[in-house]
C-alpha cells in the first residue's frame, strides 16, 4: 500500500503499443459502443485511406464526442475531398453537425479557398452565414478580402452582420467606408447600425 | 565565435519559422509571442554553432542533426515552476477527487488495481513529486490504497533533471520544513534532493500530448493535471490533445487544467464540475 | 423578499459573435439588467457552474457547444437551472422553434431582434423572480 512504482520495468524510451491494424480501426467505426468508435477515429490520423470511411459517417453519427473525433482526425488532412466532404454538412438540419464542420473547416486553411466561391453563392443564407464563422477563424491572408467582399455584395443583413463580426477583430481605418456603406445599404437594421456606429470611433487611427 | 548582436527575424523569417515549428509540433505562436520566440530562436543558433538564421533554418530542416529541434522544442517550451504551485487543486484531489474516485471504483476495500495520477507535462518533476508529499502527508487512505504517480513531457532535459529530482532554494520555498526534514536531502550548494523512496516511486516518460500513436501507452488514470500547456496549442493540436487525454483517463476520472485555462475554447468532450476548490474536467461514465 | 426587488436580475448572453454580446449587453445593461457574457455553450456551462443567471439570452449556431446542447446542458443535472432561456437564431427553418423548446428553451426568436423587444421579453421573463423569492 502507499506509494507504487508501475510494474512494468522502465525504459527511458518506451517500446509503443502497436497500432492497430488499420483494417481493425476501420471496422471499430461501426461498432456499437461509442467509445469504441471514438477512439477508432482518433487512431485513424494520417491515414490518408480512412478518409471516405470516416467522410461517409459524419453525416450519420449520432454520438457528438465521437462526430468531434472524427472531425479532428480528417480535418488535419486539409484536403479539398475533406473540405468539399464536410461542407456539404454546413446546410444541415443538425445544429451541432453543422457547427462542428464549420468549426473544423476554420483549421483547414489550404482547401477551404478552393470551396468560397460557391459557399459565398450558396442559395441558402445560413450557409453564408456559416462561412463567415469560417472566415473568422481561418489562418489565411485573403480572409479579410472575401469579408470584405461578403460585407460589400451579400444582400442578407444577417450574412453581411456576420461577417463584419468576423473582419472586426483585424480591422483597420480602411475599412471604415465599408462598414459605413454597409449601414447604409439595410438603414432598417437597428443591430448593424448599433455594430458599425460602435466600431467606428474604435477603428480611427489603425490603418 | 559568433558575434555577440542578437540574430535579427524579419517578419517573414518569422512567419516560416512559426509555420515550421508548428507543423513539427503542434505549437502556435502568435505575433504577440515575438519577442520571446526571438530571443530563444537566437539562443538556439548560438548552440548549435550557426551565425545567421538562415543558415541555422536551413539546417534544422534539411538534416536536424545534433539534437537541434529538441534543443528549440526545449528553449520553446516553458519549463518554469516550483513545488506546491496552484496548491489548491490539490487541496480538491485529497478532498474531493480521490474519495469519489475511490468510491467510484468500489470503496477502499474493494478496489482493483491501484489509483493512477499523471502529471503532463511534469517538467522537471516539482509537479508530481508535490502531488507525492501531499499524499504521504495528508491523504488517509495511502495506507490502504496503491497509488501510482506518473510524469510525463516532451522534453529530453526536463526529464532527465526530474529523475536526478535536485532543486533549488526557491523551487522548494513552499514546501514545510518538516516536509523537507523528511523527504529532502542537502546536496550542497543550496540545493535539495528528493530521497530515493519518492524518486523510485515517480514513473518519468517522455511523449508528445499531441500524437495519438505515443499517447496510447497512457491508460486508466484515474486523476491528470495538465496545466499551462494546452494555451500554447492551436485549435487542432489542442483539440487532439484533448482528445488523447480523454483517451488516458478512466470513465469518470479526472483532469485538471491550469489555473487561467478552459476547456470551453478546446474541446466539447468532458464535462465541467465545480468542485469547492474550482473547476475540474471529467471523462463522462457510461457510453454516451 | 422586498429587499431583493431592487437587485438588478442577472443574464447571460451567451453568442459566439462579439458584436451580438455587446448590443445585447448594451440594450439589457441599459435597461437596468446585470449582464454577463459567454463565447460558446460550453462557457455558459461553466460559467453557470460558478454563478447563478435569472435569464438566459442564447445563440443557436455556436463552436464547441451548439445553443440546443447548451440548453439542454442547463437543464440537466451538470448545471440543473430553472432561469428561463430565451434562444435568438439566424434560422428560420420549420422545426427549429420545436427543438429549442424541446431543449429547455422558453422562447425561439429569430434574428435580427428589436431591441425593445428582447428588452420587453427579458422584463417579461424575469417579472416572476421577485414574486418566487
Amino acid at each position: 500500500m502507499g506509494l507504487v512504482r508501475k510494474q512494468a520495468p522502465q525504459q527511458p524510451e518506451e517500446a509503443l503499443p502497436d497500432r492497430p491494424p488499420v483494417e481493425t480501426l476501420l471496422a471499430q467505426l461501426d461498432d456499437p459502443d461509442p467509445d469504441c468508435r471514438r477512439e477508432a477515429a482518433l487512431g485513424l490520423a494520417d491515414i490518408t485511406t480512412a478518409v471516405p470511411d470516416l467522410l461517409a459517417r459524419v453525416g450519420t453519427e449520432d454520438d457528438p464526442r465521437v462526430l468531434e473525433s472524427m472531425l479532428t482526425t480528417l480535418a488535419a488532412h486539409d484536403t479539398e475531398d475533406v473540405a468539399g466532404g464536410l461542407a456539404v454538412h454546413l446546410t444541415s438540419d443538425e445544429a451541432g453537425l453543422r457547427t462542428a464542420v464549420a468549426a473544423a473547416l476554420a483549421t483547414m486553411p489550404r482547401s477551404v479557398p478552393a470551396l468560397l466561391p460557391n459557399l459565398l453563392a450558396a442559395p441558402d443564407h445560413d450557409v453564408r452565414v456559416m462561412t463567415a464563422m469560417i472566415l473568422a477563424d481561418l489562418q489565411h491572408p485573403e480572409a479579410h478580402d472575401w469579408l470584405v467582399r461578403m460585407i460589400c455584395q451579400d444582400p442578407h443583413p444577417n450574412v453581411v452582420t456576420g461577417a463584419i463580426d468576423a473582419l472586426l477583430p483585424s480591422a483597420t481605418e480602411d475599412d471604415a467606408d465599408l462598414l459605413r456603406d454597409a449601414m447604409a445599404r439595410f438603414p432598417d437594421d437597428p443591430f448593424l447600425r448599433f455594430t458599425v456606429n460602435s466600431a467606428l470611433p474604435r477603428l480611427t487611427g489603425t490603418a | 565565435m559568433a558575434s555577440t548582436t542578437p540574430v535579427a527575424l524579419s517578419d517573414a523569417d518569422f512567419t516560416r519559422f512559426c509555420e515550421y515549428f508548428y507543423k513539427r509540433t503542434g505549437i502556435h505562436f502568435t505575433a504577440g509571442k515575438r519577442y520571446f520566440v526571438d530571443k530563444r530562436i537566437d539562443t538556439c543558433i548560438r548552440n548549435s554553432g550557426y551565425d545567421t538564421f538562415a543558415s541555422w533554418f536551413a539546417a534544422l530542416r534539411m538534416s536536424d542533426s545534433g539534437g537541434m529541434l529538441q534543443d528549440l522544442i526545449n528553449q520553446l517550451t516553458v519549463n518554469e515552476t516550483y513545488f506546491l504551485r496552484e496548491d489548491y487543486q490539490f487541496d480538491a484531489m485529497l478532498s474531493t477527487v480521490l474519495p469519489n474516485v475511490l468510491a467510484a471504483r468500489g470503496g477502499v476495500n474493494r478496489i482493483v488495481g491501484p489509483v493512477k495520477i499523471l502529471s503532463l507535462p511534469c517538467s522537471t518533476g516539482e509537479e508530481p513529486y508535490s502531488i507525492a508529499l501531499r499524499l504521504l502527508e495528508e491523504w488517509d487512505q495511502i495506507d490502504h490504497v496503491d497509488v501510482e504517480i506518473h510524469g510525463a513531457d516532451i522534453d529530453s532535459d526536463v526529464l532527465a533533471k526530474a529523475a536526478h529530482a535536485s532543486y533549488g532554494e526557491r523551487s522548494v520555498q513552499r514546501v514545510p520544513k518538516a516536509w523537507m526534514n523528511k523527504y529532502f536531502v542537502a546536496v550542497g550548494a543550496g540545493r535539495y534532493q528528493v530521497d530515493e523512496g519518492i524518486r523510485s516511486a515517480v514513473t518519468l516518460h517522455k511523449v508528445n500530448i499531441c500524437d495519438t500513436p505515443s499517447m496510447r501507452s497512457f491508460r486508466d488514470f484515474d486523476v491528470i493535471f495538465c496545466r499551462n500547456v494546452l494555451i500554447y496549442f492551436d485549435e487542432l493540436s489542442s483539440r487532439r490533445a484533448a482528445e488523447n487525454l480523454y483517451a488516458a483517463l478512466r470513465p469518470g476520472g479526472y483532469l485538471f487544467l491550469g489555473h487561467s485555462e478552459s476547456m470551453s475554447r478546446i474541446s466539447p468532450i468532458f464535462t465541467p464540475s465545480r468542485l469547492p476548490e474550482g473547476l475540474v474536467y471529467q471523462r463522462p461514465t457510461g457510453a454516451k | 423578499m422586498t429587499s431583493d426587488t431592487a437587485t438588478r436580475a442577472r443574464v447571460l448572453v451567451v453568442d459566439d459573435a462579439a458584436t451580438v454580446r455587446l448590443y445585447h449587453n448594451s440594450l439589457l445593461s441599459e435597461a437596468g439588467f446585470e449582464v454577463s457574457e459567454a463565447a460558446n455553450g460550453l462557457e455558459a456551462v461553466e460559467a453557470s457552474l460558478s454563478a447563478e443567471f435569472d435569464l438566459y439570452v442564447v445563440d443557436v449556431n455556436m463552436p464547441k457547444m451548439n445553443g440546443y446542447t447548451c440548453v439542454e446542458t442547463l437543464r440537466s443535472e451538470t448545471v440543473g437551472t430553472a432561469a428561463p432561456v430565451v434562444m435568438i437564431s439566424t434560422e428560420d427553418r420549420p422545426g427549429d422553434a420545436d427543438r429549442a423548446y424541446q431543449a429547455g428553451a422558453n422562447l425561439y426568436l429569430v434574428k435580427p431582434v428589436a431591441g425593445d423587444r428582447l428588452v420587453r421579453v427579458a422584463t417579461m421573463l424575469t417579472a416572476g423572480r421577485e414574486e418566487a423569492a
